[in-house]
Formats: C-alpha cells, sequence, structure tokens
C-alpha cells in the first residue's frame, strides 16, 4: 500500500472514528465567550499544540512510536497505556480517547490485520489496557511504512483541524478564516515535531491547569452537542 | 539544608496514636490540639525557618496503618524564598488497609526567582481513603510578584495497590509559558487540587454533582472522576485564603461523608453479625444446648444498642455537611 495515501486516508476528518464528536473541552471555552471569534480561535489552537498537544497527545504518540521501532512488547504497550491512562484526568477526555481507540482499531482491522494492532484492540476488550488513541494511531501508520515526521506531523493537523472545523461550526468563525488558521499553523506543527524527541521526559503529560478544569467543566455544561 | 519529617499511625482500641516519629531541624512535628480531643489523630508540621531556601531539600514520609486515622495540617504559607539552584521536596504516603488520610497544606507561595521541584509519591490499600489537597500561588501578589518564580513544578503519583491510578504533572515555566493567559490561570493568581480517592470516592461525586451545582465569582472549578474511585476537583481564584478555606471546607466534607460511610459499614457489620449470633443461638436451642445462650442474647442487644446511636450520628452528619456547604457558598453566589 502507498503510505502516503494511507496516512490521507486514516488522517481524513471524515475517518468514521467519531472525532468529530468532541471537542476536548473547547465546548465550554466557546460556551463561556473566550473562544469567541477568528483571533481568539487561533490563540486558542495555537497554545493547544504548543503548551498541551505537544506534552501529552503527540508525546504519547512519539512513545508508541519508539516502542514500535523495537520489538514492540505487549507489556510495554500495555505499560505505556496505563501510564497515559494516569494522566488523563477528566472523564470526558479519557473515554474519549478510548471511543475513538476502539473504532480506529476496528477499521484498519478490516483493511489489513495488522499483528500488534489487533493484539492492543483485544487487550483493550479483554480490560487488560484502557485504550488510547494516539497509541493506536502511531501503532498502525508506523506498520504503514509512514515516517515519524509525516505520522507526527499528520497527527498534529488532525487535531488543529478538529479545532479549527469546531469553532467553524459553534463560534462561528467562517471557512476562509478556519482554512488561514491551518496554513498559518504549519509552521509551528514543523517546529513541534522537529523538538518533540528531544522533550524533557519529566514534562510528559505535563497540565494545563485551567485548561483542565474546562474540560471537567464540559461534564456540567447545560447544552452540550459534543461528548467532551 | 536537608530535613526530614516522618510520620507513623498505628490503631489501638478506638483510638489513632502517633508511633515511631522523627523530625529535625527547622521542622517541629507536634500535635494540633489536645491529643485526647478525638480519636482519630492531629498533627501538625511546624517550622522556625521563614520558609523554604536555596538548595533546601525537605523528605515527608508519612504511614498511616491499618484502621488508623490521620489528619495532617501546616503552619502556614510554605513561602519558596528566591534561588539560585531551586530546592526541592519528597513526600511519601503508605495508607494500609482502611486507614484514612488528610492533607491539606497550605499553599504554597513561590517569591520572586525561586525554583521548586516537589514529586508526591502515594500507595494507597484498595480500602483506604486519601484526602490530598495542594494550593500553589503566583506569587507574592501586593509585592508586584506575580509569576516572577523561575520553575515551580510540582508530580503527584498516586497507587492503588500497587498499580499506577493517577498522575497529576503540573510545571509552571513564567519565563518560557505565558501563564496568565487562556489555558493556563486565565486571569487567576492561585490554583487548587484536591483527590479523594477511596471505596466511598463514587458516592462523594454523587453528593458533589447535588451540592456543587452553582457557579461561583471568586472561584472556577471543576471535578471529575479521574480514575475508578477517585475523585479529582481543580479550582482557580484571586485569592489564597479564599481557595484554602474552600478546599479544606470540601476536604472536610470527604472527611466527613468517609466517616459516616464507615459507620454505616461497620453498623451493618454488626448487625450482619448479631444475625449470625441470633441464628446460632435459634440453632443450638433446637438442639437443646442451653449453656452458650446468654452470652450471645446479651452480645446481640450491646449491638442493637450500638447501632441505634451510630444511625442517629451518621444522619446528623450528612445534614451538617450540607448545611455548612449551603452556607459558605450562598453568600458567594452569583
Amino acid at each position: 500500500m502507498n503510505p502516503l495515501l494511507t496516512l490521507l486516508q486514516i488522517n481524513d476528518s471524515v475517518f468514521p472514528i467519531g472525532s468529530f464528536t468532541h471537542s476536548y473541552g473547547l465546548e465550554t471555552y466557546i460556551h463561556k465567550g473566550i473562544v469567541h471569534d477568528s483571533k481568539s480561535t487561533e490563540a486558542y489552537a495555537e497554545k493547544m499544540l504548543r503548551y498541551n498537544f505537544f506534552y501529552n497527545d503527540a508525546a504519547f504518540f512519539h512513545e508508541t512510536w519508539k516502542i514500535c521501532e523495537k520489538k514492540a512488547l505487549k507489556q510495554k504497550l500495555i505499560e505505556l497505556d496505563s501510564f497515559i491512562t494516569s494522566l488523563k484526568s477528566p472523564y470526558e477526555i479519557r473515554e474519549a480517547s478510548k471511543k475513538l481507540a476502539i473504532r480506529f482499531l476496528k477499521v484498519v482491522e478490516s483493511f489489513q490485520s495488522v499483528r500488534r494492532c489487533k493484539t492492543y484492540l483485544e487487550a483493550i476488550q479483554a480490560g487488560e489496557a484502557h485504550g488510547h488513541y494516539p497509541m493506536a494511531f502511531a501503532m498502525y501508520a508506523h506498520a504503514q511504512n509512514i515516517t515519524l515526521e509525516d505520522g507526527l506531523s499528520a497527527f498534529y493537523y488532525n487535531s488543529l483541524n478538529g479545532i479549527v472545523t469546531n469553532c467553524a461550526k459553534l463560534v462561528p468563525i467562517s471557512q476562509m478564516d478556519g482554512q488561514k488558521i491551518l496554513f498559518k499553523l504549519q509552521p509551528l506543527i514543523k517546529e513541534l515535531v522537529n523538538k518533540q524527541a528531544d522533550m524533557d521526559p519529566d514534562m510528559i503529560g505535563n497540565c494545563c491547569v485551567v485548561q483542565d478544569i474546562r474540560c471537567m467543566q464540559h461534564e456540567k455544561l447545560y447544552t452540550r452537542i459534543y461528548i467532551s | 539544608m536537608d530535613s526530614i519529617i516522618k510520620i507513623n499511625v498505628e490503631r489501638e482500641g478506638h483510638r489513632s496514636l502517633l508511633k515511631e516519629s522523627y523530625h529535625n531541624a527547622p521542622y517541629k512535628l507536634t500535635h494540633y490540639g489536645s491529643p485526647r480531643a478525638q480519636d482519630h489523630l492531629e498533627m501538625i508540621i511546624m517550622s522556625a525557618s521563614p520558609g523554604i531556601l536555596d538548595k533546601d531539600s525537605l523528605v515527608i514520609d508519612v504511614h498511616v496503618k491499618e484502621n488508623a486515622h490521620l489528619k495532617l495540617f501546616t503552619q502556614s504559607f510554605n513561602k519558596l524564598h528566591p534561588m539560585k539552584e531551586g530546592a526541592s521536596q519528597e513526600t511519601n504516603v503508605r495508607l494500609d488497609k482502611d486507614s484514612v488520610f488528610n492533607y491539606v497544606p497550605h499553599p504554597v507561595t513561590p517569591f520572586k526567582d525561586s525554583i521548586f521541584k516537589t514529586v508526591n509519591t502515594i500507595h494507597v490499600n484498595d480500602d483506604a481513603t486519601l484526602i490530598w489537597g495542594d494550593i500553589i500561588s503566583a506569587g507574592r501578589i501586593h509585592r508586584n510578584e506575580v509569576f516572577a518564580f523561575q520553575k515551580l513544578h510540582s508530580i503527584t503519583r498516586i497507587y492503588k495497590d500497587g498499580k499506577l491510578l493517577v498522575t497529576d504533572n503540573q510545571c509552571l515555566l513564567p519565563r518560557e509559558q505565558p501563564v496568565s493567559d487562556m489555558l493556563f490561570f486565565e486571569g487567576y493568581t492561585h490554583q487548587a487540587t484536591l483527590f479523594y480517592c477511596g471505596p466511598f470516592a463514587k458516592l462523594m461525586k454523587d453528593e458533589m454533582d447535588e451540592i456543587l451545582t452553582m457557579e461561583y465569582e471568586d472561584v472556577s472549578f471543576g471535578f471529575t472522576e479521574c480514575a475508578n474511585n477517585t475523585l479529582l476537583l481543580r479550582a482557580v481564584g484571586t485569592d489564597g485564603e479564599l481557595l484554602y478555606s474552600f478546599l479544606t471546607m470540601l476536604a472536610q466534607m470527604c472527611w466527613v461523608f468517609t466517616h459516616d460511610q464507615l459507620a454505616v459499614k461497620a453498623e451493618e457489620a454488626m448487625k450482619l453479625e448479631a444475625e449470625t449470633a441470633q441464628r446460632d443461638v435459634a440453632s443450638t436451642d433446637l438442639e437443646d444446648t442451653p449453656k452458650r445462650t446468654e452470652p450471645k442474647g446479651i452480645t446481640s442487644k450491646t449491638v442493637d444498642t450500638k447501632t441505634a446511636g451510630k444511625k442517629k450520628t451518621v444522619s446528623k452528619g450528612k445534614k451538617a455537611i450540607k448545611k455548612d456547604t449551603e452556607r459558605k457558598t450562598s453568600k458567594k453566589a452569583v
């Protein structure tokens, strides 16, 4: 299979894993009027990538990749899975990661079975692992001969695209502004991808406190369009 | 200066007692009020130093043994003085079966240029209860030292029966991160974290869902089930004292709730015991062996009086918490 086309497919916003149903706390920000126009959307997106995603999901992607580069022992993967579960405090965020992981693994399993992905899915279903989307994505991308740089860049882009699409619907901002933000933040993605391997291991899972609170407050929002 | 504080708590009869404790300068560990005023143990960590200075290191070891209950207090705000290399604190907690530990220290106030790393490692037995809080402030706000520190890194790991349950990693680097902006403090100057981990955390979450329904002017907060039977509440505010009372009030709510639930559990266990005893008596009567009838009958009577007394306390406790919360929160409601 062509790695580029596979990457485009699994990274597509309409890839049927339900990622469009999650806002990861953004809905609270919009509800409270903190994210309210194109400028604040861009500020939110930039900060999320730089201070949240870099230390969390992107770092988890990178850790999984490192395990896959070696022997991808099931034990190592389950240890990482438990570590990620311990870091994702807000209930909805933890569950979102699980749901997306299960759906992602089921869809890719139907294409062409990848042993480690199948093992991970079975471990989740058996309750041995919780299930996390960054791990599932990294495992499959690695098995499809996609390069780390491409895989991780696409993973960052995927999240950015999620933020922009949600803002286009909820704030709302114009599609044109949304596309401009996606294009404008390309250099940031490049910078973060290049820095990923040098991240201080002590910083993995670093939490932005109010963003965490907004994710928790989402559980109590009066009207909710998104699951998280 | 390298300092150590060691606390070992054991249960003897109905009381929790301090055993094998140790502390060195500048710290002092002493009873908080009269040691006989309550069944659980209340200790306070005091310090003769003006705060934490450069290169200071403190290790706190707490071991709460089976069935023992400990409330640990601090004396005042933990002041972090200007530093070049940095100071550290390591807290290791071990909670044995059915123990209860409550610790909500005063806020940490990092002065200009301070560097501080704190690592908390907590091992909780499946039946033990942990009530753990911490508050970080932006600095000496009235001296224009808002986020003037260099680095504040706090890592908390909670293990349940040896398995990693929760990791809280917060690193604040005001010179590299826009700490006042969106995602970080968002204009607030203080942040608080409270963990409630134990067999009754799920029930407590249901209570909190009912009690904490309003939004407040001075405090913004959220809470969630951050792991199985573990509740996490985070809050931000602009007043350290207010946030400290908010957190201690919630911690007290968790403490009372735990003891209510333990009383209910004990009551059920006693009821079961009494029923078994009565069944035994009935069966021995049938077997026509009257020898053991009398003492068993007395036991079940004693149990009944005891449980009746406990029931009263339980309902009183719950009402008191709700009233207290309503009174405290109504003032600040938007």
